[in-house]
């Protein structure tokens, strides 16, 4: 089997893998960073994204081994010694999450809408650019105004 | 002790618990659990709606390197495995009965977790290969060789209900499983004589799935030394699973564990046990390894429960004034391949005359088998579904009676001196300020205001309506409900449910039950759920019973562990057990100042070995409560569309919500049930359709890229505010408010849709009202009125 080695949260993992193991697979089952959900099976739900050189993938459409070199962020790797990141804290605060299951996924497109479109978001903004995403819990309020309120945070604490 | 968290009381909108977790992925979703040695199972599902299994042949299947088992329908009969068991009706006592109009007995017919003589819809499961890894096991799912006779095929519910419709079993006289009356028959007809309008309304409304983002798992063990089954699968509740897995393994209950720990989403299609679960569990005895399933998005669409799908004709009869005389109605739902669940039939049968006064009623409620996967209860199991009848009874009245819709409303909306008011199929509603609901969202949704609007989205080239729907619900669900305090030492308080959360927040929501109650700071409270060698009882999260049941045996227990803690403490204080007060988290005696915490009295309970034995050993308490009573919270929802007329594309532009919950806990969280609940139910008014080709049987939205769901570029923000007019039912005054965001919308959006387009002489639109339905009644409306067929454009009034 080839190898692939990649940086993962800032280490550096190697391990072999199959041709077709697909990169939300290398991270759930021999990286066990359960973190990263799957939801669906035609790259619609976006409970598996990540980002892979600082952009959102959603990682079931990505095959491990393209990953070579590359940098991947999962939600495991967000919070800091000084606790949750801002985005987290946001989704906290306004209550964006129910379930649960959609918010790795959510949190980690949050994060992406920001460094496309900046931290000054409007909620129609907000709302056009999580359209890779899905949640069948909080009806999308929530979520939209902790995106908003995260954005926010990020700029106050100059943290992007 | 510490300081006492007064800000995590009940009524305040704490931040939830379980959040730190779940927002740096340290949830545990069941596929999250792996065990050493497990083996994978895939399922051979069938291509066909319909076909009687002649032959399996898993030969070439079973000598693939890496495959362990191919088991079949064959040797699940031979090992004994026993059929699902279904509990078709809510029995809870506040309840209306169905029963067959001739007195026949009810069909019943065995729900095999695989597929023995006939495959009956597409995605029944009728083998499972089991191998080292997935990947192996599809390999060996795809040569698994079934011949198979195929069958003519029914799916629509009307059709499937005619007398020469495809036979979905052979030992039943018709595809009609149930054909029950409710209400007065001769009261009713002799309302509609007199009656000075009638209006009829015939609808079918769209058959929709749960779509729990987190698509179930589940993985088993078998412990042979103890001959014990492990299950870890999210559901409903976990005792539930435990006695329903042990029935179909023929086992008694003891030998079987059930266990969940995060649930992503449950909705009531996940409620129960599914035959995947009982397979994985019986695999893993069979091949002496833990087996693990986990569904793929396309085999949900196909395999997990269904709802809603219910055939409805109506007829609300008026007399000169606009008063509400009668209701008549045949409701015909569509129960799928297997007769599992009647209670959506049910429930909506016994609220069809929501919270109006109505004299008399009466429905014929029929449900009808076909080769579709089968429906259960889902969000407001039945509710939406009726109340969407009958809202738009009201417009429909309002407009071809020449009445104003919200003066017929308030003309017939009970008013709080007449509660207790029993509805005409028996069920009582105990309180409630109904006027009050729907004045509050009148105003929320600026009712007054819309004309200026209107005007507005004219000039824009837009048709802009508005609608309102009031609305009742129906909590009942398993009646007996347990709840177990123990205080430790440590300075901890733990609390064991027979429910368990699937997101609505109940690590949060209960620990403020505690933090009321007993003083003691949430960060110490843990709520213990979801594991059966725990939880003894419990009837698990469904039909509004988690708050409202669980409140009362957390109340019951706590007052039990304050009493103990009174006499404890009289001994620690020299006092008398009369004298000593306790108040957030102390006890004292009254007059002197002197105070011991809960967690050094439960200390001493453990030290004193000279205690009274009922006083001696852990500070523990539990309550074992079964509540009668059923709940009705109840509300009115307003909601605004635009609709482009080129595109027939229907835009929300506004929604407000009034909710009661009797008494709130957790504002915050009752909220966001209310936002979810609303955007499910505008999914299935705009968007979703669990569409199955009416020839072929197949199912056409096996995806999310023919299955459309609801998005966040959808909607608008949401204007939600909760009522709370305490309800007399309940202890604490409590309503459940799960549920009442999707109730009513249903009802709304579509009331809204057709206000829009009803200057065009448009009558009525299907669910979902997707923009191609929108266009064509567009035109049709158009063509009719001006014999041309171009697409009328507003025009500026
Ligand atoms: S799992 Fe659904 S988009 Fe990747
Ligand atoms: S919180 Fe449950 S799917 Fe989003």
């Amino acid at each position: 089997m080839p190898v692939v080695s990649m940086q993962v949260n800032g280490q550096t993992v190697r391990a072999a893998v199959e041709g077709r193991t697909l990169l939300v697979q290398f991270l759930r089952e021999t990286l066990s960073l359960t973190g990263t959900h799957v939801g669906c099976d035609t790259t619609q739900c976006g409970c598996c994204t990540v980002h892979l050189d600082g952009a959102a993938v959603k990682s079931c459409t990505v095959l491990a081994l393209s990953c070579e070199g590359a940098a991947v962020t999962t939600i495991e790797g967000l919070a800091s010694e000084r606790g949750l990141h801002p985005m987290q804290a946001a989704f906290r605060e306004h209550h964006a999450l129910q379930c649960g299951f959609c918010t790795p996924g959510m949190v980690m497109s949050a994060l992406a809408i920001v460094s496309r479109c900046g931290p000054d978001l409007d909620q129609a903004t907000i709302r056009r650019e999580l359209e890779g995403n899905l949640c069948r819990c909080t009806g999308y309020h929530n979520i939209v105004k902790a995106v908003q309120a995260g954005a926010a945070a990020m700029k106050e604490a100059d943290r992007p | 002790m510490d300081e006492i968290a007064t800000d995590s009381r009940i009524g305040q909108p704490v931040r939830r618990k379980e959040d730190e977790r779940l927002l740096t992925g340290k949830g545990c979703f069941s596929d999250d659990v792996n065990l050493p040695e497990q083996a994978y199972a895939v399922f051979v599902r069938s291509p066909h709606a319909h076909a009687r299994i002649r032959s399996i042949d898993a030969r070439a299947a079973r000598a693939i390197a890496g495959v362990l088992a191919v088991l079949t329908g064959e040797e699940l009969l031979a090992d004994g495995l026993k059929p699902l068991p279904h509990v078709p009706f809510s029995m809870h006592p506040a309840e209306i009965r169905l029963a067959n109009r001739d007195g026949t007995p009810l069909f019943s017919a065995p729900h095999y977790p695989l597929a023995c003589d006939k495959v009956r819809f597409v995605g029944e499961a009728l083998a499972v290969v089991v191998a080292a890894s997935v990947a192996i096991a599809k390999d060996g799912a795809e040569q698994v060789a079934v011949d198979y006779e195929v069958l003519p095929a029914v799916v629509d519910t009307l059709a499937a209900a005619e007398p020469d419709a495809p036979r979905i079993w052979e030992h039943a006289t018709s595809n009609v499983c149930l054909d029950a009356d409710a209400g007065d028959r001769a009261a009713t007809e002799a309302a509609f004589a007199r009656a000075v309008h009638v209006v009829r309304f015939s609808t079918q409304v769209n058959r929709v799935t749960g779509v729990t983002m987190e698509p179930r798992a589940a993985v088993a063990q078998y412990d042979a030394a103890r001959q014990r089954y492990t299950l870890y699968a999210g559901s409903g509740g976990a005792v539930r699973l435990k006695d329903d897995l042990a029935t179909v393994l023929d086992i008694p209950a003891a030998q079987v564990r059930a266990v969940m720990r995060d649930i992503g989403g449950n909705f009531g299609t996940r409620g129960m046990i599914y035959p995947e679960f009982c397979v994985v569990a019986w695999a893993a005895r069979r091949v002496g390894r833990p087996v693990k399933w986990t569904c793929e998005r396309q085999e949900a669409f196909l395999a997990d429960y269904q709802a809603r799908d219910l055939a409805v004709q109506a007829e609300l009869a008026l007399d000169a004034q606009g008063n509400f005389l009668a209701l008549r109605s045949s409701n015909v739902g569509n129960a799928g391949a297997h007769p599992t669940n009647f209670s959506p039939l049910q429930k909506g049968v016994e609220i069809m005359s929501s919270i109006y006064r109505m004299p008399c009623a009466f429905v014929r409620a029929r449900a009808v088998l076909s080769n579709t996967s089968p429906t259960r209860p889902y969000r407001s199991a039945g509710r939406p579904e009726v109340m969407y009848v009958l809202e738009r009874l009201i417009d429909l009245a309002a407009r071809e009676c020449d009445f104003d819709r919200i003066a017929l409303r308030e003309r017939n909306l009970l008013r709080q001196a007449e509660l207790p008011y029993t509805n005409p199929f028996g069920m009582v509603y105990d309180s409630g300020d109904y006027h009050g609901a729907m004045a509050k969202a009148l105003e929320l949704g600026d009712w007054a205001g819309f004309p200026a609007r209107r005007e507005q989205a004219r000039r824009r080239g837009k048709y802009r309506g508005i609608g309102v729907a009031n609305y009742v619900d129906t909590a009942s669900g398993v009646p007996r409900e347990r709840a177990e305090i123990s205080v430790h030492p440590q300075g901890r308080v733990s609390v064991v449910v027979g429910t368990v959360s699937n997101g609505q927040g109940h690590e949060t929501s209960f620990a403020q039950l505690v933090n009321e109650w007993l003083g003691v700071a949430l960060e110490r409270v843990d709520i213990i759920a979801g594991d059966t060698d725990i939880v003894k009882v419990g009837g698990g999260t469904h039909s509004g019973r988690g708050m409202r049941l669980i409140s009362i045996v957390v109340l019951n227990a706590s007052r039990q562990i304050i009493d103990k803690g009174k006499r404890i403490a009289a001994r620690l204080l020299e006092s008398d057990p009369s004298r000593v007060r306790f108040d957030a988290g102390r006890f004292e005696v009254a007059e002197g100042g002197r105070a011991v915490t809960l967690f050094e009295v439960a200390a001493a309970a453990e030290r004193l070995g000279d205690l009274p034995e009922d006083l001696r050993g852990p500070l523990t308490a539990f309550s074992d409560e079964t509540v009668k009573e059923a709940s009705f919270p109840y509300g009115a929802h307003v909601c605004e569309v635009e609709i482009d007329p080129e595109l027939g594309a229907v835009e929300i532009v506004r929604y407000a919500a009034v909710d009661d919950a009797g008494r709130a806990v957790n504002p915050m969280i009752i909220h966001g049930q209310t936002h979810g609940g609303i955007v499910q139910g505008v999914g299935q008014a705009l968007y979703e359709n669990c569409y199955y080709d009416p020839r072929s049987g197949q199912l056409l939205a096996g995806s999310f890229m023919d299955y459309t769901m609801p998005r966040a570029d959808h909607f608008p923000p949401f204007d939600t505010h909760i009522s709370e007019v305490p309800s007399t039912t309940h202890p604490l005054g409590m309503r459940p408010a799960g549920e009442g965001g999707t109730t009513p919308a249903l009802a709304v959006v579509i009331n809204a849709i057709v206000d829009a387009l009803a200057e065009l002489g448009v009558r009525h639109v299907e669910m979902p009202a997707t923009p191609e339905r929108i266009w064509r009644a567009m035109r049709a409306a158009a063509g009719t009125a001006s014999g041309n067929s171009s697409t009328p454009m507003p025009q500026a009034q």
